[in-house]
């Protein structure tokens, strides 16, 4: 749990060039299960990537520094997903809880994220329906293709209104908001070999930080 | 008309049959058994990973959904995955205007559609107003309107109560009567029972049961297999111990063959049961 | 379950008006009900009657959550719950709703159940003991850490029906509970049902189209019409009347035969629940 939030930070504060390329092969190395869809995710934003490092480069900033900005990019993207894919929704609950978020907020967080594939599910089903009467969803000019999901996705909305009120009352009927303080099934455990990899991974970025400040490196 | 061919690789597996015009037949099976999946290739919403489809003459993967759609109009269960406009009237239009009718044609379907379903009063009012049982008529309205030669509904009864019923029952056989094919996905089969349509029987992707209404509802082991219910005049029928050469089509039946032979037994019976 | 004293009933709805803001129209006009302890009542009529309404007003979203004009009182052993909190409302009475998706909320199964409890800061090794002793009830215990998505109906609408029994309410309302599930699923939510009541003495209020389901195993059936409750009886007495058709409830066709016969005075000992009942009568005459 801790590397992930150890990741984040890193990318969103790096500015070394290596350093930033060193910090993902790292990052991904250490999770080696997840190899795949951290791949997607890179390659994904390769595109965007090499489209930073041209934009930069036409406008006169110099190759290394296109690098730079393009290899940042990636790195910050890359951890980013790194995160989410490791962590879990329920220790991404515990660690706004920690981090003392209101419980609504928590609650409205976990709430999407616990209806994504029905929506998803929803989103196919009405699209079912509108081809059915004749809603052409693959074929015509940009503009119509835009215009043509707005019987898909109003339905989506309308349907997401309703099942917000659905669960209103299912909520309310459970007695939600009975006490200011709700206690909780599962707790945020920290186990030993947590608590070394975050000691060690806070080192290691200290020792970062410490290099890129005092070590004039060209860079940014 | 429609002949179906079709070897799916989990939903559905060697599904071969062919549906005449103006049939009426009514697809049972428990959740998951691949009604719906089945109903959505002759539409071309799906289509088939081995074999074909064939909807009047064409395979339904050399046409687009919106094209096949205009013979064949599906409606789906979940009113609320359809409605999305301002008003009743452009909601049942849509689908004339996608499929390019023309302006005064569009105007008397519309007023012909309005006016079959009961929906007159609310032309102008947005369809997310309506109850449950108004939305479902106006989705049917809304297929109707474009006047399909194959009608399919997904689940028409379900949260609809006894008079709704009803009224479903006689738009079916009205538009079967019509000449309309007509093809009913429903777990309900008191409904069905009604209607006595050809009855095909669904479980893990294949077709086991296909055949008459009265005959497939009456084969026990069959519908047991596949966790579908026997409607209750039939159950009675298969209990009783003198019974007619078919089952019950209606209560009225059932109660003329009971009091009658009940009064012939308990005339005999001396000292009452 | 203790047993309160046996002649107050588990709740009381006395003379019960109520209509939404903004609405001329009763939703529920001058109803009295009286549901006693450990039964099972059936709650029918067509689409617009009322019952959903008055579900709300038996399990205090109406008139916490849903405001308008309230008359007479609704009382669940003997304290009306217009003046009781949700979080105590929540203990005594639970509602299970029709769509078994938008009834759970979190990502895994034992998670949900914990909804309720979690709400009213139970301590953690007590939520965990009723938890699993919910799961036990409803027979869930392998979906304990699987994601919603993943369920089928039947299985989500038991997991919500543990969410609301780990409560430990003495009443337990459904608003038509089946009508999304295919007949097999719906008939063993209904099994479900009934061994609950017997095992566990939980009271329970049905409202349901499917009256063919329930006639088997419901001690009372009310027929609402356009607010007004206008039948209330056994289910022999209802479905055998002439009048329920009237009101638009689904008669299941046996019960129309067996008052049909008797019309024709063909007099049937008991009035039969299945198809089996009437069959076995009539093979006796």
């Amino acid at each position: 749990m801790a590397i992930e939030l150890f990741a984040l930070s890193l990318a969103a504060s790096t500015l070394l060039t290596i350093g930033l390329v060193l910090l993902s092969i790292l990052a991904i190395a250490t999770l080696a299960r997840s190899v795949r869809r951290i791949g997607k995710t890179m390659a994904f934003s390769l595109v965007f990537a090499a489209f930073i490092f041209a934009v930069n480069l036409v406008f006169g900033l110099g190759v290394q520094r296109s690098i730079d900005y393009a290899l940042r990019f990636l790195a910050i993207i890359s951890s980013t997903s790194l995160f989410f894919v490791t962590t879990s929704p329920d220790e991404l609950e515990q660690i706004m809880k920690w981090m003392r978020v209101p419980r609504d907020v928590v609650f409205a967080f976990v709430t999407a994220v616990r209806f994504i594939p029905v929506v998803m599910l929803d989103a196919f089903q009405i699209m079912d329906a509108q081809k059915s009467r004749g809603l052409e969803l693959e074929r015509g000019s940009p503009l119509t293709r835009i215009r043509n999901t707005v019987p898909v996705l109003i339905p989506l909305v309308v349907n997401s209104v309703i099942r917000s009120g659905e669960l209103a009352e299912a909520m309310e009927s459970r007695g939600y908001g009975s006490t200011p303080h709700p206690t909780s099934l599962y707790g945020m455990r920290l186990r030993w070999y947590d608590r070394v990899v975050l000691v060690v991974s806070l080192a290691v970025f200290a020792l970062a930080l410490y290099i890129y400040h005092f070590q004039s490196f060209p860079l940014l | 008309m429609t002949f179906v061919h079709q070897n799916g690789v989990t939903a559905l597996s060697d599904v071969s049959l062919s549906i005449e015009k103006d049939e009426l037949v009514g697809i049972v099976g428990e959740n998951g058994a691949g009604k719906t999946t089945l109903v959505k290739h002759i539409n071309g919403l799906l289509k088939p990973r081995k074999g074909t489809v064939r909807v009047d003459g064409s395979d339904t993967r050399d046409v687009s959904t919106a094209r096949l759609a205009r013979s064949v109009g599906i409606a789906f269960q979940n009113p609320d995955h359809q409605l999305f406009s301002d008003s009743v009237e452009s909601e049942i239009t849509f689908a004339l205007k996608n499929f390019g009718f023309e302006p005064s044609l569009i105007q008397k379907r519309l007023d012909w559609a309005l006016g079959f379903f009961g929906l007159e009063e609310y032309r102008k009012s947005s369809p997310l107003i309506l109850s449950g049982g108004e939305k479902k008529r106006l989705t049917l309205a809304s297929i109707l309107a474009w006047d399909p030669e194959v009608v399919v509904l997904d689940e028409p009864t379900v949260g609809q109560d006894a008079i709704q019923k009803e009224k479903l029952a006689e738009i079916v056989r009205m538009l079967h009567a019509a000449g309309k094919t007509i093809i009913l996905v429903s777990h309900d089969v008191e409904f069905l029972w009604t209607l006595q349509p050809r009855l095909l029987v669904m479980k893990r992707g294949r077709v086991v049961g296909d055949g008459p209404c009265a005959e497939v509802m009456h084969d026990r082991p069959l519908l047991e297999g596949a966790r579908v219910c026997q409607p209750q005049l039939v159950q009675l029928y298969d209990e009783l111990a003198a019974r007619p050469a078919r089952p019950f089509l209606d209560v009225s039946e059932a109660r003329a063959w009971i009091a009658r032979d009940g009064e012939g037994t308990m005339r005999t019976r001396k000292g009452g049961s | 379950m203790a047993k309160n004293n046996p002649t107050t009933p588990l709740l009381r709805v006395q003379d019960l008006s109520f209509r939404y803001v903004e609405t001329p129209r009763w939703a529920v006009d001058g109803v009295s009900l009286d549901v006693e302890e450990g039964t099972i009542t059936v709650l029918a009529g067509q689409s617009g009657c009322g019952k959903s309404t008055l579900l709300r007003c038996m399990n205090g979203l109406i008139p916490h959550m849903y405001p308008g004009e309230y008359t007479g009182s609704v009382a669940l052993d003997g304290s009306p719950v217009g003046s009781t909190r949700m979080g105590d409302l929540a203990q005594r009475v639970g509602l299970l709703f029709q769509n078994p998706e938008n009834q759970i909320f979190m990502f895994s199964v034992e998670r949900d159940i914990a909804f309720g409890l979690e709400n009213l800061g139970l301590p953690r090794a007590e939520i965990r003991e009723r938890v699993d002793e919910a799961m036990r009830l409803l027979g869930i215990e392998p979906l304990a850490l699987r994601a919603p998505h993943e369920l089928s109906d039947g299985q989500k609408q038991r997991v919500a029906l543990a969410g609301v029994i780990a409560m430990r309410p003495r009443l337990i309302i459904l608003d038509e509970p089946t009508s999304l599930l295919d007949p097999q699923t719906a008939s063993e939510l209904v099994s479900l049902v009934s061994s609950l009541r017997s095992r566990l003495g939980i009271t329970f209020v049905i409202v349901e189209h499917r009256l063919e389901l329930l006639t088997p195993i419901a001690d009372k059936i009310v027929v609402m019409d356009r607010g007004r409750k206008v039948m209330e009886g056994t289910p022999s007495q209802v479905l055998t009347d002439p009048a329920a058709r009237g009101h638009g409830i689904a008669v299941p066709p046996v019960s129309m035969l067996y008052a049909d016969l008797r019309r024709d005075g063909v007099a049937l000992p008991r009035v039969p629940a299945t198809p089996r009942d009437l069959a076995d009568e009539v093979n006796a005459l």
